[in-house]
């Protein structure tokens, strides 16, 4: 980031901050909103002031540790095809970790196509490696069988890059998909997921809501700015993705996709996994209980 | 005290070895869309296959002209591309070295290659191009590529295992082997379906250097042959002088494998190795501009017994009703922008590179799928990796053009086959539940596998809703990725068959 870019974001995000009147010293979490909605041409402002919003990134980062951002990753397309997360978004996020003073961010996820494809064309690799994280090809080596104790889903391969990581920080896009309906944070943990991943499609809402209740993400942020409505989870043609320009920000990841299906006109509880994740004490699916505070930073 | 060519070459020899695994290991495929530097700009400067192909495609079209400077130089020079510049030959040195002491006899043997050569261009004038087999930069690239690399990196990756079970080396090892997966290494294990055959091939070439140095470049090698053929104008031309006491020291060294000391100078058998003069205490051999110069004395009844032999095969190997237009291999899945079969198999020089290149690994040596003659040449094998829908690597890296160089755009457009399904096992039709794995991987913009939402019971009578996949065979490329990915383990509920394929008219069931 040149200095000036810096100078104007910090000071973008001063004036956020105090508008918003976030007071992030001494006040207890629950004077925080559940969910942060910001709109607006720049995916990485809208990451910046979100978290801001949320409370700053030291209030789920501390200093030294090591941290996991998943992004999604999963196929080979280019960034305008909004089939994986906007690589401005993930590289915004690392900026603001390593701000907040991790010791080593982790870029991560288990591709359906060729990872080094995937990796590349998506552009996340060039973004992230530039933003210092580090970025990490999927390995056989680094799935561990754990104990998932879910309801379905009892054990499964899960990438100890996640398993070890101090926090991890969940980065989805959202998309539509052909058989979850949506595909957004909870979905998005099939990326940490080895073995054959096509055995859980039988039921894949269940074994979806015991994944989100195993990995407690420390803090999800749902990337909107380009949005695929049709032909999901892969794309590929351009006259299905809308430029909706939004980041949902938040700590609930039933909260926010259950915010971000709203984006499609669904209602939450119509998305079968979201609902079981709710259902399962995950999070909360009920919008106008929600304290949302929404941004338009510009 | 004059320079000893023996100190000289190696260098050459070790430098041109570099290159070769150099171009080797960037033919890999690392996410971007163009591969720079693939190793068929070795085998572009190869004029055995080249011609071969030239013959027999009876067309100059999609053949590199670098061979033609080989030949060139070769016309002036000799066979110094064997001696100094072969990575085969330079590896044949190599292990010929365990070798304690040098046991060179002339025998006839030589004459061999040159029957290969002619039963091999006999077998290509009649359109049954099979040069990559006996070619030594196809067999080595070949060799490597399905057997040798894999198995050291088979044999690293179990030495990383080692590592990684100590707490203590674990964070080394990572380190280590994420550096050296993302330089030197593929990022997954290369495997093959016929690693062992091909490998013990080469390994048995290499054997041969116990019999005798060189064994392969002497007595088999046609590329040599071709070579020795061209050498012309020799402009170094060995003589013998007086001095000679016929010691046989030089004999010992010859790498042609001569009877040396006073004997006729073949120039299609020296590869300018210059082993001869370095040995001579008596400075009686000169490598210079004066001597005489012999052919190799081949009798004209074996070169036409060898040409009628390669000529026979041709009508031998095609009996064969694979080659028919409703009897075929179903999976004989070529990789896409492959030119129409019967060009195919005469383009196709074995070398492997796409199979090296391909960045699911699908891509494997066939064994019969295309009759005899088309053993090792490329086929999707969709269970073991599917086609990558934007890449096009493996069309950049042929040498020969068998697949031509696609756009992205002419690949999205390019059907190497159609997907079938098979109601019998496919979970939403045969068990009633949900699944369409198959058609959230389908990559075409708008997708080929769509599916239907059918009303199913179960066994209590409950109704259930499942979404059941069908294929569109307009838009269905044949990619494979359903069937990679499809969860029917070890026998996919649907599969791709080589039916509808861009490149043949032939093969359409719907138009």
């Amino acid at each position: 980031m040149k200095r000036r870019d810096f100078l104007k974001t910090a000071f973008l995000g001063v004036i956020t901050f105090a508008l918003n009147k976030v007071d992030s010293f001494g006040s207890s979490p629950s004077l925080y909103p559940d969910l942060v909605v910001a709109k607006g041409e720049r995916p990485c402002m809208l990451v910046r002031s979100a978290i801001l919003a949320l409370g700053g990134m030291s209030r789920f980062i501390s200093r030294g540790d090591v941290v996991v951002i998943k992004p999604n990753i999963g196929w080979d397309r280019t960034p305008e095809m909004a089939a994986n997360t906007n690589p401005d978004v993930v590289a915004e996020l690392i900026g603001l970790c390593y701000e907040a003073g991790a010791k080593l961010v982790k870029v991560f996820d288990r591709s359906v196509n060729d990872p080094r494809r995937c990796y590349v064309q998506s552009g996340i690799e060039k973004a992230a490696t530039s933003a210092g994280g580090k970025v990490i090809y999927p390995d056989d080596r680094k799935f561990k069988r754990v104990d998932i104790r879910g309801e379905t889903l009892k054990s499964w391969e899960i990438s100890t890059d996640v398993l070890e990581a101090d926090k991890v920080i969940n980065v989805p896009i959202a998309k539509h998909h052909s058989l979850a309906g949506l595909t957004m944070s909870i979905k998005n943990w099939m990326g940490v997921m080895g073995g054959f991943r096509g055995l859980i499609h039988q039921r894949l809402d269940d074994s979806l809501a015991d994944l989100a209740a195993f990995i407690r993400p420390a803090l999800t942020v749902l990337d909107a700015t380009r949005v695929l409505v049709r032909g999901g989870p892969q794309g590929g043609d351009l006259r299905n993705v809308v430029k909706m320009d939004t980041i949902i920000a938040g700590v609930d990841q039933v909260a926010v996709d259950a915010y971000g299906a709203t984006l499609f006109g669904i209602r939450p509880e119509d998305i079968g996994h979201i609902k079981k994740a709710a259902m399962r004490g995950v999070g909360k699916m009920d919008i106008d209980r929600m304290r949302i505070r929404r941004l338009s930073p510009k | 005290m004059r320079l000893k060519v023996r100190k000289v070459r190696p260098i050459f020899q070790i430098v041109s070895l570099f290159l070769f695994f150099c171009l080797f290991i960037s033919t890999e495929p690392r996410g971007e869309d163009e591969i720079r530097y693939p190793v068929k700009i070795f085998l572009e400067f190869d004029p055995f296959i080249a011609l071969n192909v030239i013959f027999a495609n009876r067309s100059f079209s999609g053949i590199s002209y670098f061979f033609v400077f080989t030949l060139f130089v070769t016309v002036f020079l000799g066979r110094v591309f064997c001696g100094w510049v072969c990575p085969l030959g330079f590896i044949n040195d190599l292990v010929a070295k365990v070798k304690s002491r040098g046991n060179n006899r002339e025998r006839g043997w030589f004459r061999i290659k040159y029957f290969v050569l002619t039963s091999i261009f006999a077998a290509s004038i009649f359109s049954l191009q099979i040069s990559g087999y006996f070619d030594p930069l196809s067999l080595l690239v070949r060799s490597l590529t399905i057997s040798i690399y894999p198995s050291l990196v088979l044999v690293l990756d179990r030495f990383v295992d080692l590592f990684y079970s100590s707490q203590f080396l674990k964070p080394f090892a990572d380190y280590l082997y994420t550096f050296l997966k993302l330089t030197l290494l593929p990022l997954r294990t290369p495997k093959f379906s016929q690693s062992f055959f091909v490998g013990s091939l080469f390994l048995l070439i290499l054997f041969l250097n116990m019999v005798e140095k060189r064994f392969w470049c002497k007595y088999i090698c046609p590329l040599g042959a071709l070579l020795g053929i061209f050498s012309f104008f020799p402009l170094i031309r060995r003589s013998i002088s007086e001095d000679c006491v016929s010691c046989g020291k030089c004999e010992l060294n010859c790498a042609g494998g001569l009877k040396v000391k006073r004997g006729k100078w073949y120039v299609s058998e020296c590869i300018e190795c210059f082993e001869c003069e370095d040995a001579c205490q008596f400075n009686a051999i000169r490598n210079g501009v004066s001597g005489k110069k012999e052919g190799v004395d081949l009798k004209k009844r074996h070169l036409l017994l060898s040409f009628f032999f390669g000529g026979l095969s041709v009508p031998l190997i095609r009996i064969n009703p694979l080659y028919g237009e409703r009897y075929f291999h179903p999976r004989l899945i070529r990789p896409p922008g492959s030119v129409e079969e019967w060009e195919f198999l005469r383009r196709c020089v074995r070398c492997g590179e796409c199979m090296k290149v391909c960045p699911t690994g699908g891509l494997q040596p066939a064994l019969l799928e295309a009759g005899l003659e088309g053993m090792w040449t490329p086929i999707l094998v969709p269970r073991i990796g599917y086609c990558e829908f934007k890449c096009t690597m493996c069309g950049q890296v042929c040498p020969s053009s068998a697949i031509r160089k696609l756009s992205s755009k002419e690949k999205e457009g390019t059907k190497i086959g159609l997907a079938i399904i098979d109601k019998s096992r496919c979970i939403p039709y045969a068990f009633g539940r949900p699944c369409i794995v198959c058609e959230e991987v389908c990559p075409t913009p708008k997708k080929a596998i769509w599916f239907e939402e059918k009303e199913v019971i179960d066994r209590e009578g409950k109704i259930l809703k499942v979404k059941q996949p069908r294929v569109d065979p307009d838009l269905c490329v044949g990619c494979g990725i359903c069937e990679a990915k499809c969860p029917i383990l070890g026998a996919p509920a649907i599969f791709v068959i080589n039916v509808q394929e861009s490149r043949s008219d032939k093969k359409r069931i719907f138009f």
